[in-house]
């Protein structure tokens, strides 16, 4: 995949190194999000996805590398990335004291979109993902996929060029993770937009992403389309990602433990 | 101790810890940890919810003092020497006694909801405790917010009461009523912090349901003037009481002893006293006095009572908020990224009583000035008195609770920061704040005071007149933290919680506001309009240093 070549790519790492409370969160990685692109980032638990998606925000502040979004260091030119950005964390953590209709209103006045599309887009997204009934509800006492829900739609609310998703279908029912999955598409293909998520589940990244990235205990270890790691390590998605993060025996022991008692 | 007693205490130890952790950190607000190793979060969120029990412990103690000092013979024939020396100590002990009540209550509120919410009851009920020891660890754990406050409750005041009416027996009788005190504070707190959380913090959007939080949350801040209210209305009162004496003895005088806190507050009177009122030979005030505290005595076994199982059974309820109305398709506003800063605020200050408090207190302030003004009735040359006093305070809005919103910030901040919004907007959105409030409280002065006062063009002229200085105030110290955050590479929104920064920022803010009022109060005497017109200058050549500073501060292009 590739973008024009003179237009700067929707997303560019290079080189990103972060360490996190004295630990190696993430090592000297590298790679770029063309537009149009849905990458996945997958990963264990403390592989380094959540480090990386707050570096590309401006959460954290890489010890090494660069991060370039629309050739742009949102260190330098924050306001203008996150303008083209839009994002949900991993953890929900918003607004507890206004409702999702207040805090949407909130979202679209900071980001100066046109009050009759944000109402339109509003309604579209939280009719799709049967978020309706709670636009007036407190955040606080949301379900947690409700607020998964919440943070999508104030992702997409701006129809960002550049959408970075931190495991975005966790606490999703199945009709919600299938309409996410739409939505994302469609904001892939009809938009031209980039999109950079990250997910444990195989089967999002194979149904949805168009190359994925496979990192282990903070560095790279695999990339490419899901076709191609496939056929690399002649198996399914998931074989390729324990080959690649050397768990493969690990998960034979423990599952062989399991069934001694 | 007994087995279930003791397992609870056990149980309620580390739990805690846990609630002093999720009061101090706020992380499911978006508030970001201290880089410390996990230990010492636990130790220092104790450490901190020590501290402000301490605080308020030491209030509790300094009133007890200041109340000792004013139930002396000598303060009392100073101050009222007309009225009978037991109705004069009933009325002091029973003002600090209401004070007590309120600073309990209102002071414990701050953990209550926390209390409620937290998730440490619903997994409690999940492990094989029996479900007489989950109760007992409820209400231990409740008890300890309030443990410093109550004792220094219990001692100070009996101690310092005794000690200023000579007389041991009147420290131990006030007692019962301490102790009556401690369990109504206790159970009003877990009752407010109930409805807080139900009807307030959990109340869904609708105009309806705004008007019943900002109701809330006006009697929510009134406990917090309680001091303000005591040291302003205390001496009135006193006075009030001494003119009604002075018409002799009469069944409304007797009926005052029946009024809560007043039949817990007379018996270090009747024990200093020889069991007398000095109120005339019949038995009434002994009859509303006895009635009184039957009544009172019987409301404190309910409330002990409902305590003994409430709080594990509240906290495990946790059904958050009121059901919602139908949703409404309510259309979005168009505002730009600074008003759009200042609706959420407002939106937020609506459930929260923190931030409530801070928009609260100044229009409580001025309601306060316009009612005395009216009481007292001034003639029309005491504009410019009423103006000064009225800008004054408004003036201190500016100064101490500019920056304080800044603390909003803090609500979802994690997600806030991933927003375009610039340093700009969002010093610009805190100035509408403080502005509105400003201009809010100076018309709220003028709306009561237009019934005695008859000038009111010049009474606004001169709130107009100071306008600028309060909007440089506001600008200069949202600038110093701008700065500040630039040069320690933090995001603004981060730094309201160093005590230092708030101390900083407040002088210069100060300087600013209280220069013009102090050219008016030094010039103003012969020509008042002249030198409001001249501070008027003042304050507009501050404003253009002001707004100079911030604009350099606060670049547009960088949060």
């Amino acid at each position: 995949m590739g973008g024009a070549p003179s237009a700067p790519f929707p997303l560019e790492v290079q080189g990103l190194t972060v360490h996190y409370g004295g630990r190696i969160g993430v090592e000297r990685l590298s790679f770029r999000v063309a537009p149009g692109e849905i990458y996945g980032l997958l990963g264990s638990n403390g592989a380094g996805k959540s480090t990386t998606m707050k570096s590309i925000v401006g959460l954290l502040s890489p010890d090494a590398g660069t991060v370039r979004v629309f050739g742009l260091d949102p260190r330098v030119d924050g306001v203008e990335a996150k303008r083209r950005t839009g994002y949900v964390p991993e953890t929900p953590l918003l607004f507890d004291a206004l409702t999702p209709w207040e805090f949407l209103e909130f979202v679209s006045g900071v980001r100066e979109i046109e009050p009759e599309a944000a109402a339109r887009r509003v309604e579209r997204y939280t009719e799709a993902l049967q978020l309706t009934a709670e636009l007036h509800q407190p955040i606080a006492v949301l379900s947690a996929g409700a607020k998964q829900k919440l943070l999508l739609v104030a992702a997409l609310l701006h129809r960002p060029p550049l959408l970075v998703l931190d495991e975005p279908f966790h606490s999703l029912d199945p009709r919600s993770v299938r309409i996410g999955r739409e939505l994302l598409r469609q904001h892939a293909t009809e938009g031209r937009g980039a999109v950079l998520l990250s997910t444990h589940t195989m089967e999002v990244a194979e149904r949805l992403c168009d190359r994925v990235a496979i990192l282990d205990r903070g560095r790279l270890v695999g990339e490419g389309t899901v076709a191609a790691l496939r056929e690399a390590n002649s198996g399914s998605l998931e074989q390729a990602f324990l080959r690649l993060t050397r768990e493969e025996e690990g998960v034979r022991a423990a599952v062989r433990s399991l069934g001694s008692e | 101790m007994s087995g279930p007693l003791r397992a609870a205490w056990h149980i309620q130890r580390p739990l805690y810890r846990e609630l002093a952790y999720e009061t101090i950190y706020g992380v499911p607000l978006g508030n970001l940890l201290p880089n410390v190793p996990p230990e010492e979060l636990g130790r220092r969120g104790v450490r901190r919810v020590a501290q402000s029990k301490l605080l308020v412990a030491g209030l509790i103690a300094f009133l007890s003092a200041g109340t000792a000092l004013l139930l002396t013979p000598t303060v009392r024939r100073l101050l009222v020497p007309s009225l009978p020396a037991p109705l004069f100590e009933t009325t002091v002990v029973g003002a600090l006694l209401a004070l007590e009540l309120t600073l309990i209550w209102w002071t414990a509120l701050q953990l209550v909801p926390t209390f409620l919410t937290s998730p440490i009851f619903p997994n409690l009920e999940l492990l094989p405790i029996p479900e007489k020891v989950r109760t007992r660890a409820a209400l231990l754990l409740f008890l300890r917010l309030f443990d410093v406050q109550v004792l220094a409750a219990l001692l100070f005041t009996p101690l310092c009461v005794g000690a200023a009416l000579a007389s041991p027996l009147a420290g131990l009788a006030l007692l019962p009523g301490l102790v009556a005190v401690a369990i109504l504070a206790m159970a009003l707190s877990l009752a407010t912090g109930r409805f807080f959380v139900r009807h307030v913090r959990g109340s869904p959007g609708g105009g309806r349901r705004t008007l019943v939080r900002w109701t809330y949350l006006l009697l929510w801040a009134i406990p917090a003037f309680a001091l303000y209210g005591f040291i302003s209305f205390g001496p009135r009162l006193v006075f009030a009481l001494s003119v009604l004496v002075g018409h002799g003895p009469s069944v409304g005088i007797d009926a005052l002893f029946a009024v809560f806190p007043l039949p817990l507050s007379a018996a270090p009177a009747l024990a200093a006293n020889g069991g007398s009122l000095d109120l005339g030979p019949g038995p009434l005030p002994f009859l509303f006095v006895g009635l009184g505290a039957l009544a009172y005595g019987l409301l404190t076994v309910a409330a002990a009572s409902w305590l003994w199982s409430g709080p594990r059974a509240l906290a495990t309820a946790q059904s958050g908020g009121a059901p919602a109305e139908t949703p409404a398709a309510i259309p979005f506003v168009r505002r730009s990224p600074a008003r759009s800063v200042l609706t959420k605020d407002l939106r937020v200050a609506s459930r929260i009583p923190g931030y409530a408090f801070l928009i609260l207190l100044p229009l409580l302030d001025a309601v306060a000035l316009g009612l005395f003004t009216v009481v007292s009735a001034p003639g029309p040359a005491a504009t410019y008195r009423i103006a000064l006093a009225a800008v004054a305070t408004s003036g201190l809005v500016a100064t101490f609770f500019g920056p304080a919103f800044f603390a909003t910030e803090l609500v979802g901040y994690a997600y806030t920061r991933v927003l375009p919004l610039t340093d700009r907007s969002l010093v610009l959105g805190k100035l509408y704040l403080v502005v509105g409030l400003y201009l809010t409280a100076g018309a709220t002065v003028l709306a009561i005071t237009l019934v005695r006062l008859f000038e009111p063009l010049p009474f606004a002229a001169f709130v107009l007149s100071e306008l600028p200085a309060v909007a440089a105030a506001a600008l200069l110290e949202l600038g110093v933290l701008t700065w500040v955050a630039r040069r320690r590479g933090l995001p603004i929104a981060n730094l309201y919680s160093g005590s230092f920064t708030v101390v900083a920022v407040a002088l210069p803010g100060l300087f600013a506001s209280g220069a013009p009022l102090l050219y008016f109060l030094v010039a103003g005497g012969s020509d008042p309009l002249l030198a409001a017109g001249r501070m008027a200058l003042l304050a507009l050549a501050e404003l253009g240093a002001a707004a100079t500073f911030c604009y350099l501060a606060a670049r547009p292009g960088s949060r």
